[in-house]
This record gives C-alpha cells, structure tokens and sequence, in this order.
C-alpha cells in the first residue's frame, strides 16, 4: 500500500515538475486541421486555410513556418492536413509539426510552389501605385536610394503579422532619424494588398500611427496601394502569394531590399529582426557611395 | 418569519441568483468568443513588437473615458471596432452588427 502511494506519489511529482517545465518554457500545443493554399519551401512555410484554432486563432487562411523541411516536402498544395502547432514564447513564435494528410484529392487544382519572381540583382519593374497623399508614385522615383519594401493590409488584425511588419518598419525609421546621411540616401515603403479598402485616406491615417503624427516622415517613408491588376504584377515580381477570403487578406510575409540602382539587393520571409533589416538597408545605401568612390 | 419560509426564500432567492448568473453566461458566451478571437491577443498579451501597447480593456466602461480619452459610452466603442484608432486596425467587414453588440455587451461584463 505504502509502495502504491509512494509511487503514486512519485507519478504526482513528475506530473508536476512536467506541468512546470511547460508552464516554464511557455509551450503550448494546438491542433490545426486545414488545407494547404500554399508552399514556399525557400522560406520553409505552408499557407493554410484552416478551421478555428480553439485557444489560438479564429478560423483564417496564414502562413505558418515549418522546421522540418523534409516533413514540408511532403505536403502539396490542395492537400487537407492535420498538424500539431507549437506556440511559445507567448505566441510570439509558433511553428507546425508532425503532418497528417487527409487528403490529396485538391491536389490538381492547387497552385503552384511559391517562387521569388526576380532574381537577386534584375531591376525591378516600374509600376505605378498611389500613396498616403493620393499621389502616384512608381519604384523608379527612389533610385539613387536604397529601399527597404514591405507588404501589408491596414486592417490585418493578427499582431505578429501586418502590426508587427509596421512596428518594426517604424523602429527603423526612428533610428534612420538620427542619422541625417543615411536618413537621405534610405526610403522605406509599405505597399498594401488592399487597394479598395485602403485608399489614400485610410493609408495616411494608418503612416500617421506609425510616424506618431509627424507628416514629415511621409518624406522618407510611403504608404501606398495599387490598382488590382498592378497590384498583381507586383506580386508576381517579388513572388508574393495572397488572396482575400472573407474579408480578410491572407498573404505571405515578404521584406524586400532594393539596391540605389533599383534592383533586387535580398528578400526575407519570416527570419529577420530590425536590427538587421537596417543594417542591410544602410549598407546597401553606403555601397553606392563606395561603388561611385571606385568609378570616380 | 418562520424558520421554513425563511429556507423557502433562500432557497428562491439562490435559485433566481443561479438563473440570473447562468442567464448572463449564457448571453455573453459568444461575446466572450470574439473578444477571445479578436481582442485578446493585443490587448492581454504584452507584445514587445508592436509599436504602442494596446490597453488592457477591462473597467473599459467603468470610467468615464476611453484610454484614447473619447467618452465610454457604447457608440464610442462600436466606432472604434469597426473603424479602428491609430495602430488598431479596423474591423469593419469582419464582424456583423450583430457581433460588435455581442463584443460590446462582454466587454461591459470586464470589471
């Protein structure tokens, strides 16, 4: 008896100490059951239209990092999948794991593999698009400067998305501030994916957030949409995916760099930081300048 | 007041009490939902990330103002849910009227 409660005992103990160890490293474990919209096995990430995640997220089509990627190569677009979604750190990370396909009937009529369209160092097309003050602007009015360019929509509601993107575009902004150099030979650019809800106006009223209130920085950074056709080919040059699905706009989470001659200088996905976007930003913007001390 | 109709009114009174409570639950169970859905995960998790921190919405209607200092009153609240304020991104399209009263109507139940 005494043994029985001993182990019993033992069992509650590494319950317990299990149970601390999760509540510790913050790991939580969900169960997403979807179907895949998209693969991008360069950034190591499935797309997925998935059923509500109780606990964790409303029913929503996203892009979700995998780790595994021989796990990844395994799933196609088309395919209705079960997978294990590990959440930590809050939330702020989260990643899928040990898929199970339930169907690979969607197959055929899936989408291709994402692809990045333009390669690293081809220039990149000069389509036009309409910013904060409903002027038309095209990428060529930022040659001589290097250009840091992401892709969001102003009502996206998840944080570690769009809300993140911005924030982290804002730090970058505020840090270029304090260096009046290399604040003029950088610009920074958020292109929506939601032309018919974000006009002009709401455009500038979502920069002015990021700027708190300061206009000026509309000089040095450009919030702007572009018709749904030019739209399009915008994402076919940086090989964006997105769609809208009620209401709501799932797309992949791009960061684009373009060199002072207007060229693809490095795209990132998921895995950057601040810190190192405006490193590369201010070193592709000082690499002309050393580039012109060379020719002159 | 005898000793048995004092346990008959405690016993009503427990009784109207359970209702009233499961009858709150019941109707704010979806309102709960949402919040869940779309307001927790800025507005209770701390996220270093994110430019400015989203207030915590608890109280929300207990004072007299909003954190961004408009009135507390439903209308005020409705507006800003579906047209979004500064960094909080509009909601509009996303949920019905129908939801947004729901949303409304649980947080006035955050003390």
């Amino acid at each position: 008896m005494s043994g029985m409660m001993n182990r019993s005992r033992i069992a509650g103990l590494a319950a317990l100490c299990l149970i601390v160890v999760a509540c510790q490293s913050g790991t939580k474990q969900f169960t997403l059951h979807g179907k895949v919209m998209a693969k991008d096995e360069t950034a190591g990430e499935l797309t997925v239209k998935h059923d509500d995640i109780p606990g964790f997220m409303p029913a929503m089509t996203m892009p979700y990092k995998v780790h595994d990627r021989d796990a990844l190569k395994e799933v196609e677009p088309g395919d209705t999948i079960d997978a294990d979604l590990i959440s930590v750190n809050g939330g702020k990370e989260y990643w899928l794991q040990s898929f199970r396909i339930t169907s690979q009937s969607g197959r055929q009529n899936a989408k291709p593999a994402i692809k990045h369209a333009l390669k690293l160092g081809e220039p990149v097309p000069d389509i036009p698009m309409i910013n904060q003050d409903g002027k038309q602007i095209h990428f060529g009015d930022f040659k001589g400067k290097s250009v840091l360019i992401t892709f969001v929509y102003t009502r996206c509601p998840v944080p570690t998305f769009c809300p993140r993107l911005s924030s982290q575009f804002a730090r970058i902004h505020e840090d270029l501030v304090k260096t009046p150099d290399e604040y003029n030979k950088t610009h920074l650019l958020t292109i929506s994916f939601d032309p018919k809800y974000d006009t002009a106006p709401v455009l500038r009223r979502y920069g002015l957030a990021y700027l708190d209130n300061h206009a000026e920085g509309f000089a040095h950074w450009d919030f702007a949409s572009a018709d749904p056709v030019d739209m399009r080919r915008i994402a076919d040059a940086f090989g964006l995916e997105y769609f809208e699905d009620d209401n709501q706009i799932s797309h992949s989470m791009d960061i684009v760099l373009l060199t002072p001659e207007g060229k693809v200088a490095k795209y990132w996905s998921t895995e950057w930081t601040a810190a190192e976007l405006e490193t590369a930003l201010r070193e592709q913007a000082n690499s002309r300048a050393d580039r012109r001390g060379v020719k002159g | 007041m005898s000793a048995s109709s004092l346990r008959v009114g405690i016993v009503c009174g427990l009784s109207v009490s359970v209702w009233f409570l499961t009858g709150c639950t019941a109707s704010h169970e979806h309102g709960q939902e949402l919040f869940e859905f779309h307001c927790a995960e800025c507005h209770e998790m701390p996220n270093s990330d994110l430019k400015k921190q989203p207030p915590k919405l608890e109280g929300l209607f207990r004072s007299k103002a909003l954190p961004s200092g408009a009135p507390a009153t439903d209308d005020q609240v409705r507006k800003t849910i579906i047209e979004g304020l500064g960094t909080m991104p509009a909601f509009n399209g996303r949920l019905s009227e129908a939801d947004v009263r729901e949303l409304i109507g649980y947080l006035h139940t955050l003390k």
